[in-house]
């Protein structure tokens, strides 16, 4: 699965980054960065808390 | 005691994170959510931001704003389905219409709801013409009834100087609506404190908001008017007489704990769970419904990530019992109206002016922090992004830790 960012949606809460910050992380000027777009295995489970928690819905799993 | 059966009362966000939790935690077991919302979890803090204020960054009518993806956790799911009641001894949870649901765990988690000023189950329904005295915000419902309302640009009474009644009152403001607000304390003092509070008002009352005090506010019955066809009307406990096109209470959350009454889990009306979410062994609640222990007392802590730090703990403490690690609670909260937006890590209301401030790009931007009586520390981000983690260091450490450079995660 793939992780993508609705960029305009994102407002910088990083609630995402403390759920998997192996995977995201919001860079200094509050901006997120997907590190490891392609996930799969633990980081699966990682991506879907890390795409549950964003109260804004800004981030979304697609088939890779 | 092996758990083969969990059902999981409640499909708000605690709900979705119990179960995704469950399964994260190992629970391969036979998994139901049961929820009197017709629809998937969605976010409510979007219904009273971006839906409410009609933008998003997409430049849409923020109608999507509040959707979140859906589940993954493969639970059979029971929706626009109603709790009715619970049976602690013989493990059952009763549905309304006559069903019933054998459980070896249940996860609590049935939120809160909009509390109303009309008195009386009657004066809440809507007239035939639809004509509704008292608009509550609490479900994409409501949001969708608000909206539409706004479009035509009434006068507005909102009730409540709250996070929810702030973003309320700005969102209708920035409809165009003329917007009174009450509240007898200057709005969001009491959650925030005076400085921040402070911030928020002076920015309000440059948009036009009005701030009305004078005690405690009664909805006046409709058929007590004559001639009131056209609007709703407030008195205040001073006399004060307002009126408007619509009344919009924000008035605070009430726990959804009525399907409760005679489980003998609720202490004096509430239901206080342990560091790990527990009321019995094989009983968890989290969310809006749960008193749980904070630094500061038992409390119920009606917030986003609140309801998600509890649910995750509450999963684990549910499989794992006393092995399960406890709680260790520390608050965000953000808000935004009037072009202001703030999140803020630790404890609120903080006292006074703040010990640290960092100006940032504009005059409206600045990061804050307060020393509390307490020995903990409060960040606040007004207009300014930062990483969360961030946030919460310089809430922790204070102001060194920003020029610390941030660990890095392997
Ligand atoms: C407009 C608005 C704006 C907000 N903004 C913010 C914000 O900016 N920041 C923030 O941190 N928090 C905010 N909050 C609070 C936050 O949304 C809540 O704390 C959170 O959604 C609580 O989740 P929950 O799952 O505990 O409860 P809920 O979302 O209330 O979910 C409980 C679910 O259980 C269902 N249910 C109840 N009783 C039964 C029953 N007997 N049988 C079956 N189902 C039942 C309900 O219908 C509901 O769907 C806001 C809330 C609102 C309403
Ligand atoms: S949680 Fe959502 S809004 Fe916050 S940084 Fe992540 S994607 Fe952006």
């Amino acid at each position: 699965m793939r992780i993508e960012l609705d960029r305009p949606r994102c407002e910088g809460h990083g609630l995402c980054e403390e759920a998997a910050p192996r995977l995201m992380h919001l860079d200094d000027d509050g901006e997120l960065l997907i590190d490891v777009p392609e996930v799969d295995g633990a980081d699966l489970d990682a991506a879907k808390a890390a795409v549950r928690v964003c109260p804004v819905a800004a981030l979304r799993l697609a088939a890779a | 005691m092996t758990m083969r059966r969990i059902v999981v009362v409640g499909n708000g966000i605690a709900g979705l994170t119990a179960c995704d939790s469950l399964r994260s935690a190992g629970f391969d077991g036979e998994l139901t959510v049961v929820g009197a919302e017709r629809h998937h979890p969605y976010s409510r803090p979007a219904l009273s931001k971006a839906l409410l204020h009609g933008v998003n960054g997409n430049g849409d009518d923020g109608l999507q704003a509040h959707e979140l993806p859906e589940p993954t956790h493969e639970a059979t799911e029971l929706l626009g389905v109603n709790v009715s009641g619970l049976d602690v001894e013989a493990r059952v949870v009763r549905l309304d219409g006559g069903g019933e649901l054998p459980y070896d765990g249940l996860v609590i988690a049935s939120g809160s709801r909009a509390k109303r000023l009309a008195p009386t189950e009657g004066a809440r329904e809507p007239r035939d013409d639809g004509f509704a005295p008292e608009l509550t915000l609490r479900t994409i419902e409501d949001a969708i009834t608000l909206k539409q309302r706004v479009a035509a640009r009434p006068s507005v009474i909102v009730v409540g100087g709250g996070p929810l009644g702030m973003e309320v009152a700005s969102g209708c403001l920035q409809a165009g609506c003329d917007v009174t607000l009450v509240s007898d304390v200057q709005p969001l003092s009491r959650q925030l404190g005076d400085h921040l509070s402070g911030m928020f008002t002076a920015a309000a009352a440059r948009r036009g908001l009005r701030v009305v005090g004078g005690g405690k506010a009664r909805l006046i019955d409709f058929d007590e008017g004559a001639g009131f066809d056209a609007g709703a009307r407030v008195v205040l406990a001073d006399g004060t007489q307002l009126e408007a096109d619509l009344v919009v209470t924000a008035i605070g959350d009430e726990p959804n704990t009525g399907w409760l009454a005679g489980s003998t889990l609720l202490v004096d009306g509430s239901l206080r769970v342990d560091t790990r979410g527990r009321l019995r062994p094989e009983i968890v609640a989290a969310g809006d419904v749960a008193s749980f222990p904070t630094r500061r007392g038992v409390q119920r802590v009606p917030l986003w990530t609140s309801a998600i730090d509890q649910a995750k703990v509450a999963a684990v403490g549910l499989l794992r019992g006393d092995a399960a690690p406890e709680l260790n609670f520390q608050p965000y909260f953000w808000t935004e109206g009037f072009g202001l937006s703030l999140k803020s890590v630790g404890f609120t209301p903080v006292a006074g002016a703040p010990d640290y401030r960092e100006p940032g790009k504009d005059p409206e931007s600045m990061l804050l922090r307060w020393e509390n009586g307490d020995g903990s520390g409060t960040a606040a981000a007004v207009n300014y992004r930062i990483p969360i983690p961030k946030l919460r260091r310089l809430a922790d450490v204070g102001p060194g830790a920003l020029r610390l450079a941030a660990p890095v995660s392997v």
